[in-house]
């Protein structure tokens, strides 16, 4: 009895509940793209900060990025969801309480990020906008922001595919993401190596997409490009530097 | 003090590193259409002063006046309104001698999107400008090029382009040959000397001695902090400071 059951693998379970499964892997996606952008943007607030002249800045981002790179998912999203709950008297959806668990530990690690990649721009650079007049805010957004925005997107991809794997820890608040739909499905089959192994594809198959397409964001920001994306994006400026040199020669 | 036909005067620089003065008190004036070269041994402080006309380094102590305006710390003696470092870097083109193109702009827009930011102008009017800039240089056809397709001469002449588009009243060069491979140096040295014929006034900070020789109607031998020794176009041949003749023997 124990090998039958040991060696009948229900293989078609996984097409039996391909939409369950895809439906939770949409779930974890939504979950971390949300945080995703939220992190970017507080992790670069604090990166700034990080590099600001007021040490009281500079202090505040270190105790951030130290305490929040430092907590498990699974431990961020328990206390966010259970203990922040009772501090603010206010319930989060799990939804809601994954998107800020994940936000908290990333925008640390994003803080760490962007700090080194800013300051892997050479001094020159700001040196020649400086030179030329240009405000700072305007030397940090033409300059030297899209330099290391560059040099931050392979890192940057990277994490965001371990963001999307620590969202399969929400599956501790309930939050109907691959994990936790797979335990259902396996509540009633006890199917866990078949089971399981659906869940590991799924998530392999969303890394070597987000892989893709954040090699194509970066081939987009290399210069020169021959990426597809930069040919279209730059299409109407090239062709206008074209007719310059065309009718200045 | 400063004469109607003074572009830029340096009265009493000190600069300081750390605890370390590497600027004791430089004095230095110089005239529209005039060309100042600066030359001396290493460390000893002709970046620094030509950083500071542009205030990319902010002098300890001493004043600079530009355009009756003042900056720096400041001299009691002055009676000018004070500047902001905006109003007179928008008036200052300076060339590094690492070129600091920007490498994710294409050699136009490396003039063309700072110009526009600069001036207000848009960014279709700032291209105008920029095949403009690119053809007196003589790399109109590279437009498109990105810096790390250009060789370092052509990067250079881009640099030079670029501080010419904002309508400098004033040139600072800042040892422009000295990255470069011996190959290179002429086609940069002939943009600067069709520059220098212009009129356009500049202080050039060079090792290449027979340009410094050609171009140069002041000469400023600095070392160790200090203006040493000055001259005029013929300095060169009846220079009285011995550790400048040697200085000069030894490079030339
Ligand atoms: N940013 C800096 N920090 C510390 N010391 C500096 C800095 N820039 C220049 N110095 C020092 O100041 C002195 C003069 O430097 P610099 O003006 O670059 O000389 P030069 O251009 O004549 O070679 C040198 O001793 C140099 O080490
Ligand atoms: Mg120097």
């Amino acid at each position: 009895m124990d090998n039958d059951l040991r060696i009948n693998f229900m293989w078609h379970l996984i097409w039996d509940y391909r939409g369950e499964l895809i439906q939770g892997l949409w779930t974890a996606v939504a979950v971390s793209i949300t945080a995703l952008f939220l992190s970017l943007f507080i992790g670069l607030v604090f990166a700034l900060a990080k590099m600001s002249r007021f040490a009281f800045f500079r202090g505040l981002s270190t105790i951030y990025v130290n305490i929040f790179r430092g907590i498990p998912a699974l431990v961020s999203v328990i206390w966010v969801y259970f203990g922040w709950s009772l501090l603010f008297g206010r319930n989060f959806t799990v939804y809601q309480a994954g998107v800020i668990a994940l936000t908290l530990l990333y925008s640390a690690f994003f803080s760490e990020i962007f700090r080194s990649a800013l300051q892997a721009i050479h001094k020159g650079q700001r040196e020649a906008g400086m030179a030329l007049g240009m405000t700072r805010i305007r030397i940090f957004r033409s300059i030297i922001m899209p330099q290391g925005l560059k040099i931050a997107i392979p890192n940057i991809g990277s994490m965001y595919i371990g963001m999307i794997k620590d969202t399969s820890t929400f599956a501790v608040i309930g939050l109907a993401e691959v994990v936790r739909v797979t335990q259902t499905i396996n509540s009633q089959y006890f199917q866990p190596f078949v089971l399981y192994t659906a869940a590991a594809l799924l998530y392999v198959a969303i890394a070597f997409l987000v892989d893709y397409i954040f090699k194509g964001f970066e081939s987009t920001i290399t210069y020169p490009s021959n990426g597809i994306l930069y040919r279209f994006l730059t299409r109407k400026k090239r062709a206008h530097i074209q007719k310059l040199v065309d009718a200045n020669s | 003090m400063t004469g109607s036909n003074t572009i830029i005067s340096l009265r009493q620089i000190k600069k300081s590193f750390a605890s370390t003065e590497v600027l004791h008190g430089i004095d230095l004036d110089v005239h529209a259409g005039s060309h100042t070269v600066i030359f001396g041994p290493s460390g000893s402080g002709k970046s620094t002063v030509l950083r500071t006309m542009n205030l990319l380094e902010k002098p300890n102590s001493g004043s600079i006046c530009f355009e009756n305006r003042e900056y720096g710390p400041g001299l009691d003696s002055a009676k000018l309104e004070r500047g902001k470092p905006l109003e007179l870097r928008r008036r200052v083109g300076m060339v590094f001698q690492q070129f600091n193109l920007f490498p994710h702009f294409s050699a136009i827009d490396n003039i063309a999107i700072p110009l526009a930011t600069v001036t207000g102008i848009s960014k279709s009017d700032a291209r105008e400008r920029g095949a403009i800039e690119l053809k007196k240089v003589g790399l109109l056809p590279w437009a498109a090029s990105y810096p790390s397709q250009l060789s370092g001469g052509q990067q250079q002449r881009v640099a030079i382009a670029r501080a010419l588009s904002i309508d400098p009243i004033l040139m600072l060069f800042d040892e422009p040959t000295s990255a470069l491979d011996p190959e290179l140096v002429g086609e940069v040295l002939a943009v600067m000397r069709s520059l220098a014929e212009s009129g356009m006034t500049m202080v050039v900070v060079t090792h290449e001695m027979n340009f410094a020789k050609e171009i140069g109607d002041q000469h400023i031998f600095m070392e160790a902090g200090n203006i040493v020794a000055t001259g005029d176009a013929n300095f060169f041949d009846n220079c009285e400071n011995e550790r400048a003749r040697q200085f000069i023997g030894s490079v030339l």
